[in-house]
């Protein structure tokens, strides 16, 4: 005890436990404080870098509404998890980005955790939904937990490299059989004329999402005539997967990949790397949302701007039968819902729908979809037309508006409402111009998912042994690794091990939502 | 242990022998705990910030095990959630996924234990055994490489390397071999062998370390002697440097018995694929799935209480083993 005196060291000691016992007790202190009335938290997906809290966009939107915005940007591709942990947590933003028909947003919202605005959104002008099918489809057993964000209600498509066509002397197709003439030719006349036989006609990636997700393969199957998600037969709601269309489909997608029209890595190329076969010049078709066209566009421009029209879009196609079924979106991408955490009572509601109906105003809508007109953008008719692109802090704006502000948007969002952004290239101009055609030629012949509003009991709660059993088994007989009367025996595995009361349930709340 | 630091102790009684020596002479019995904690109170005090540690980062957050025995919803709270009992458990144990998880679960060890936990120690000898010292060194560094890459790099890596369509090593593979192409990264054949092959690439290298401290430790004397009395290589290897490394190899082996309920999350998730699910799906997987994706944090939490119970009772056990054998064990 000579270098240290006890007094030091019993200082030393104290300082390091209290530090200790600081640190481990910081986490929920801010949490008791209300939120200020002139402050909103916001929750919303992010698909690039973060906008500055003290942005000139930002003050812009906070000028338009009378708040201040503490907004968390959480990256599209975790958005889910970190929602559902924000769910968990204290900290529930007021305002939030959510998908209404998750299991655990459902979990809280009839815990109470959000605002039930059922018949609440009248009032306000920009909040009440403006199309009867999407307010339709964003509800969830009757209830509205949020407001929907639009979307395009139709974005299926096919995505052709138009010189391949061109030069197999092909036309554009107009059914399945056509399709596969198409495929065929794509994998065994050498398109790329190399002299080598290394093409294929079709690329699928592995599909993050489970069935009814608007994968290639939801989207055959409603070609062929199954119901989109659920659909009637005999008068009774039966899900897609348990009707002959669905097998027929199947069975003649497994007629490709066996003929090697697909790439043979379906089951496992990352979806990420989508694109890629398709610029490299391996794969000849994509079947996805129509804006896969102007991004592979996009992309030939930039390998080689001066010959890049390699790209033509297609609609939905004829089933074998001759009839067109079309693959319809929901309308809408999540919604926005209000946190009761903060905002506890109906006056403080009403405030925050206020607000809200400031920000999806007209002018609030162009402020997220385009910018801040004059300073990243001049309107020019239906369009908007980049300017100052050189400029590093309107090349700022432009990055917060596309990779950040537009997600806040719901009467106005990524391709739809305010002004439309405008290509500069004719190519990509006209491609752009055609997706409203085909959306509203398609829309006469959509499929609409019955049960898309409904979400049953037993889905929640027995989601993680059913959710995956119907798509594995498709891929696995896809891949040839299960025969029919083994896919077939997954069907009823399916029903087996909850989709029996699943369907019950999901035909009782559809009767009771329709009557 | 800590007593023999003491200074009072240590000091040797000198002529003018402190008032408390002789009284501690006539006095036998052991010192009450209070005397103990005030006498050493600034050792004792040394400990606190150990101990608060541990009980505010691993002990006080245990309370939040209750929720396996609750509905939890989070918005009404710990204490607001409801009691339901065993009734996640019943669920886990009764449910349709309870055997293949602990199937997959159980055979991955398995694999760990026959595959990947000798394959340290066989290299590690093998290194040992290395004359050219500048061979050994970079031997060495080279194989910790892999170690620091994360399980993110070494998927894609496998996938690069072994996909159907444009895969390196698949490529090779089917040149020497021909027929059909395998898929060795989607096919469920291919799961386990590719996941045994990954745990061996990236941590066989860093495992080495522990054992090659361990043979850095044995006395070159002992050598020497065999020498003389005439032992081979094989000898010198059978009955020095073998012995030398087996309380290393009982203590590596018990501490990783407590972890063969944890089949690494990251590895398995990144390489589950459709086609490969019903033998990829293990307990780690599933307790993100139903807790993080779907939200029911009870049953999650359930889940993985009991994949904890699990493993304090093969850490016992093992320890207890290496005892009966005749071994010093953990604890």
């Amino acid at each position: 005890m000579t270098i240290f005196s006890r007094r030091r060291l019993a200082v030393a000691v104290a300082a390091s436990t209290a530090l200790l016992a600081a640190s481990a007790c910081s986490g929920g202190d801010d949490s008791k404080g209300q939120a200020a009335s002139d402050e909103l938290t916001v929750m919303a997906p992010l698909f690039g870098t973060a906008p500055d809290p003290g942005g000139e966009l930002q003050q812009a939107v906070e000028k338009q509404i009378g708040k201040k915005l503490k907004i968390t940007w959480v990256p599209n591709a975790e958005y889910g998890d970190k929602s559902n942990v924000t769910f968990a947590s204290d900290k529930i933003p007021d305002v939030m980005v959510v998908n209404e028909k998750g299991p655990s947003f459902l979990k809280a919202a009839e815990a109470g955790a959000f605002w039930d605005l059922t018949g609440k959104l009248d009032k306000y002008p920009n909040l009440k939904p403006d199309n009867e099918q999407r307010a339709k489809n964003s509800q969830t057993n009757g209830k509205t937990y949020g407001i929907y964000r639009d979307r395009p209600l139709l974005r299926s498509g096919i995505v052709i490299r138009k010189d391949w066509l061109a030069k197999l002397g092909l036309k554009e197709p107009q059914s399945v059989d056509d399709l596969y003439a198409i495929a065929k030719a794509f994998t065994e006349r050498d398109p790329d004329g190399n002299g080598k036989k290394d093409t294929y006609g079709l690329i699928i990636p592995k599909w993050p999402g489970n069935y009814a997700s608007a994968s290639p393969y939801d989207v055959v199957e409603t070609w062929f005539g199954a119901p989109n998600g659920w659909g009637e037969r005999d008068g009774k709601l039966v899900p897609g997967f348990d009707t002959p269309e669905f097998l027929a489909a199947n069975e003649w997608l497994r007629r490709w990949v066996k003929e090697g029209l697909v790439n043979p890595d379906f089951a496992t190329l990352d979806s990420a790397n989508w694109n890629d076969p398709f610029v490299q010049g391996k794969g000849g078709m994509i079947i996805d949302v129509n804006v896969r066209a102007t991004q592979l566009l996009d992309l030939f421009k930039e390998k080689n701007p001066k010959d890049f029209d390699k790209v033509t879009l297609v609609g939905n196609l004829k089933g074998p039968d001759g009839e067109k079924h079309s693959y319809p979106f929901t309308g809408y991408n999540m919604v926005i819902a209000i946190s009761k955490q903060h905002v506890r009572t109906d006056e403080q509601l009403d405030q925050v729908l206020q607000t809200l109906d400031k920000l999806e105003s007209k002018e609030g809508s162009v402020l997220l979809a385009n910018g801040i007109e004059g300073r990243n953008f001049k309107a020019d008719g239906q369009y908007a037309v980049p300017i100052n692109e050189t400029d590093p802090k309107v090349k700022a704006i432009q990055n917060d508006v596309d990779k950040a502000f537009i997600q806040l948007g719901t009467r106005a969002g990524v391709g739809i409402g305010a002004y439309q952004p405008r290509p500069n290239d004719a190519t990509s101009r006209a491609m752009r111009e055609s997706f409203d055609v085909l959306m509203n030629e398609d829309l006469k012949t959509a499929v609409f998912n019955p049960a898309l509003s409904i979400v049953a009991p037993t889905a929640v709660s027995k989601g993680q042994t059913l959710d995956t059993i119907i798509p594995d088994a498709r891929i696995k007989y896809l891949s040839g690794a299960i025969t029919e009367d083994q896919l077939k025996a997954q069907i009823k595995r399916w029903y087996d091990s909850g989709g029996t009361q699943i369907a019950t349930e999901v035909n009782d709340l559809a009767a009771k939502a329709g009557g | 242990m800590a007593t023999d630091l003491v200074p009072s102790q240590v000091v040797p009684p000198s002529a003018e022998a402190t008032p408390e020596a002789p009284r501690r002479k006539r006095r036998p019995r052991p010192v009450p705990l209070w005397r103990d904690l005030l006498r050493y109170r600034w050792l004792y005090l040394l400990l606190l910030p150990g101990l608060v540690y541990f009980v505010v980062f691993k002990y006080l957050p245990m309370y939040g095990l209750t929720i396996a025995f609750k509905d939890y919803v989070p918005f009404l709270g710990y204490s607001g959630s409801e009691w339901v009992g065993l009734k996640h458990f019943q669920e886990l144990f009764t449910g349709p996924d309870f055997g293949r998880l602990m199937f997959n679960t159980l055979l991955l060890a398995l694999l760990t234990i026959v595959f990947v936990f000798p394959a340290p120690i066989v290299v590690a000898l093998m290194l040992n055994e290395l004359r050219l010292r500048v061979l050994k060194r970079s031997v060495q560094s080279l194989i910790y490489i892999p170690h620091f890459l994360s399980w993110t790099i070494v998927a894609s890596l496998t996938y690069l390397l072994f996909s159907v369509d444009f895969g390196v090593i698949a490529n090779w593979i089917h040149g020497l071999v021909g027929g059909q192409k395998t898929d060795y990264v989607a096919q469920a054949d291919w799961f386990r062998p590719l996941i045994v092959l990954q745990l061996l690439w990236k941590q066989t290298g860093w495992g080495t370390i522990i054992y090659l401290a361990a043979l850095a430790g044995v006395d070159s004397q002992l050598y020497e002697a065999a020498r003389v009395d005439g032992a081979g290589r094989w000898r010198q290897f059978w009955h020095i440097t073998l012995p030398a490394i087996r309380p290393t190899i009982v203590v590596m082996a018990i501490l990783t018995s407590g972890h063969l309920m944890d089949s690494g999350f990251e590895q398995i998730w990144l390489m589950t694929t459709s086609l490969n699910r019903d033998v990829a799906d293990v307990f780690d997987t599933f307790v993100y799935y139903i807790g993080i994706t779907q939200g029911s944090f009870s049953y999650a939490t359930a889940v993985g209480l009991f994949k904890g119970v699990v493993g304090v009772v093969l850490i016992f056990g093992s320890n207890l083993l290496a005892k009966r054998l005749g071994q010093r064990g953990l604890f």
